[in-house]
């Protein structure tokens, strides 16, 4: 009798020891969507603010001016589900931006050049690793135990934005 | 990134015996010193007296175990897993950066012990295996840790990719190019139509054999073909029982150092690697076209990727010496094509070189560090802290 109890009680702590241990590694996970997004949504302001310089200090044609200033402008203000088209519409415009300087076709500054490329890699990258983070969290919340014992407590359902599909 | 970071680097396998990655983490490590940041590599270390790097902690010495079909030389146990608890303790880190975590070894356990910021890089490339569905699930949790993940090669990327449902940044080994820009062609080595091979010759998988036996076939229709074999090796048994008339054509070098390695490529009209397996990467490719030397390589998949299919150098069926005879013999009897494969060569080396290399990992540094925690031991899980802090 005192046995059965006594396994009784160690299955329950097993329990209360996994459940932790879970409850844990979720926590880690959305705790790094949080701080990669936090990152990229800093690169990408800055890549906003980068665009009015280029879009004020170049020898541009009113279209794209217009263009590059009111998506730079959008994606500093608009709220999130403004800010995808924003951040797609300011991608484009920037690619194609780029894309002409090189071939001669409009003149940039290098140095602006220079930032816009190594700013486009660092976005590159962090959105890469924001995806990622963004599906281990996915992964895990679909897994039985962490639905069943509702192991993401209130936590939002990470989201993911179609502007980090974009090609940069 | 503008601050200068604190960077804990961990290798698995044993510091003084060579090997890919330990090369590439010393070299990394160097240009992150340079550049102003602070660099602490904890490895394995046999001989600790003959160390001469002061950056180096060793952890003990190595192990070596069979694993993945090569002999290994790793660390774990009690002694080990204290020592790196410590290091991490003691360290200061801003960042972790950990080198095959998947490896049991040292890298394992810095993982396990670690909380904050972490970046891994896999190298290795194998076939998915019986034994992952065992080890998944121990692994998972800990891979789980890492603020991102880098793999040196699409090979490996998809290697994690299938091991553990994961994906990872792709960035690849560096090279020094500058160090293979000035070699000289050394006329003692050098004739008119010469192959260079370079490396641990004895070992059947680098494939030195394949080319040997294409040898006869391409004097034919070159009748100076020579071929220059460098790098260690014990016996030259690939020759036994060739033909004298064809052994005559084969010099061996033995091991060069790096100046050497320059001039070896500017003294070749073109490098060979036949590697029939076992090669996750390929870097010496790259070195070789930084030193201006047209490659022909055998068509595995590490080869196939470095060279963009065949784009920046000529591919032969693997293992068919018939196939590597009419590649050579098409490159050797055309001066313009190999002038236009060493130039294009030498740009497309530049990809690789550290200085681009290193900034991209940079950029990733910089994503896991924008939390603004330090790397601490890992603490208890969650239960644990709540009864002791409520």
């Amino acid at each position: 009798m005192s046995n059965s109890v006594f396994i009784a009680i160690l299955i329950i702590l097993l329990l209360a020891w996994y459940l932790s241990f879970s409850a844990t590694r979720l926590d880690r996970c959305h705790h790094r969507v949080e701080t990669s997004w936090e990152h990229l949504d800093a690169l990408l302001q800055r890549r906003a603010a980068l665009a009015l310089e280029i879009a004020r200090n170049s020898d541009l044609d009113p279209a794209t001016e217009m263009i590059l200033t009111s998506s730079a402008y959008q994606s500093r203000e608009a709220n999130i589900g403004d800010r995808e088209d924003a951040e797609t519409s300011l991608s484009e415009s920037l690619k194609f931006l780029h894309h002409s300087a090189l071939q001669g076709e409009i003149t940039i500054s290098v140095g602006l050049i220079n930032e816009l490329t190594t700013l486009t890699d660092k976005i590159r990258t962090a959105i890469a690793i924001h995806l990622e983070a963004i599906s281990a969290v996915r992964n895990l919340r679909q897994k039985l135990v962490f639905r069943f014992f509702h192991l993401a407590g209130r936590a939002k359902w990470p989201e993911k934005y179609h502007f980090e599909d974009d090609e940069l | 990134m503008n601050r200068s970071l604190k960077i804990g680097m961990v290798c698995p396998y044993g510091w003084d015996t060579p090997g890919g990655v330990q090369i590439h983490m010393k070299e990394l490590a160097e240009h992150f010193m340079k550049a102003g940041h602070e660099v602490s590599l904890l490895a394995p270390v046999s001989d600790e007296d003959s160390l001469t790097e002061p950056w180096v902690v060793p952890a003990g010495r190595p192990v070596p175990i069979p694993f993945n079909g090569a002999v290994a030389r790793i660390l774990f146990g009690p002694i080990a897993t204290s020592r790196v608890r410590q290091w991490i303790a003691s360290g200061d880190f801003d960042l972790l950066h950990i080198h095959e975590p998947a490896i049991p070894s040292l890298s394992l356990l810095a993982c396990v012990a670690a909380d904050g910021p972490m970046v891994a890089t896999f190298h290795a490339s194998a076939p998915k295996q019986k034994a992952i569905y065992a080890i998944g699930p121990i692994l998972e949790p800990v891979l789980e840790k890492l603020s991102a993940r880098i793999a040196v090669s699409e090979m490996a990327r998809e290697t994690l990719k299938v091991h553990f449902d994961t994906e990872a940044v792709v960035i690849p080994n560096g090279i020094e190019t500058k160090k293979y820009l000035n070699g000289r062609r050394n006329e003692d080595w050098y004739a008119p139509h010469t192959l260079g091979f370079l490396g641990r010759f004895d070992e059947q998988r680098k494939g030195l054999q394949v080319l040997i036996q294409a040898l006869p076939e391409i004097a034919k229709k070159i009748p100076g073909v020579r071929v220059l074999v460098a790098g260690p090796g014990e016996d030259e048994s690939v020759l036994k029982g060739v033909d004298p008339s064809i052994t005559s054509r084969v010099r061996f070098l033995g091991r060069l150092s790096e100046e050497e390695k320059a001039d070896f490529f500017a003294s070749v009209d073109a490098y060979v690697a036949p590697n029939i397996r076992g090669e996750s990467f390929g870097i010496i490719l790259a070195e070789a076209m930084a030193g201006g030397a047209p490659i022909i390589a055998s068509d595995i998949q590490a080869f196939k990727d470095l060279l963009h299919d065949g784009e920046f150098g000529k591919l032969f069926s693997n293992e068919s010496s018939k196939d590597l005879a009419r590649v050579a013999i098409d490159v050797l009897s055309n001066d313009e094509a190999r002038r236009e494969m060493s130039d294009r060569g030498r740009e497309y080396a530049l990809t690789y070189d550290w200085g681009s290399v290193a900034s991209q990992i940079l950029d990733v540094y910089e994503v896991a560090v924008a939390g603004g925690a330090k790397v601490t031991l890992a603490s208890e899980n969650r239960g644990w802290r709540r009864l002791r802090n409520e």
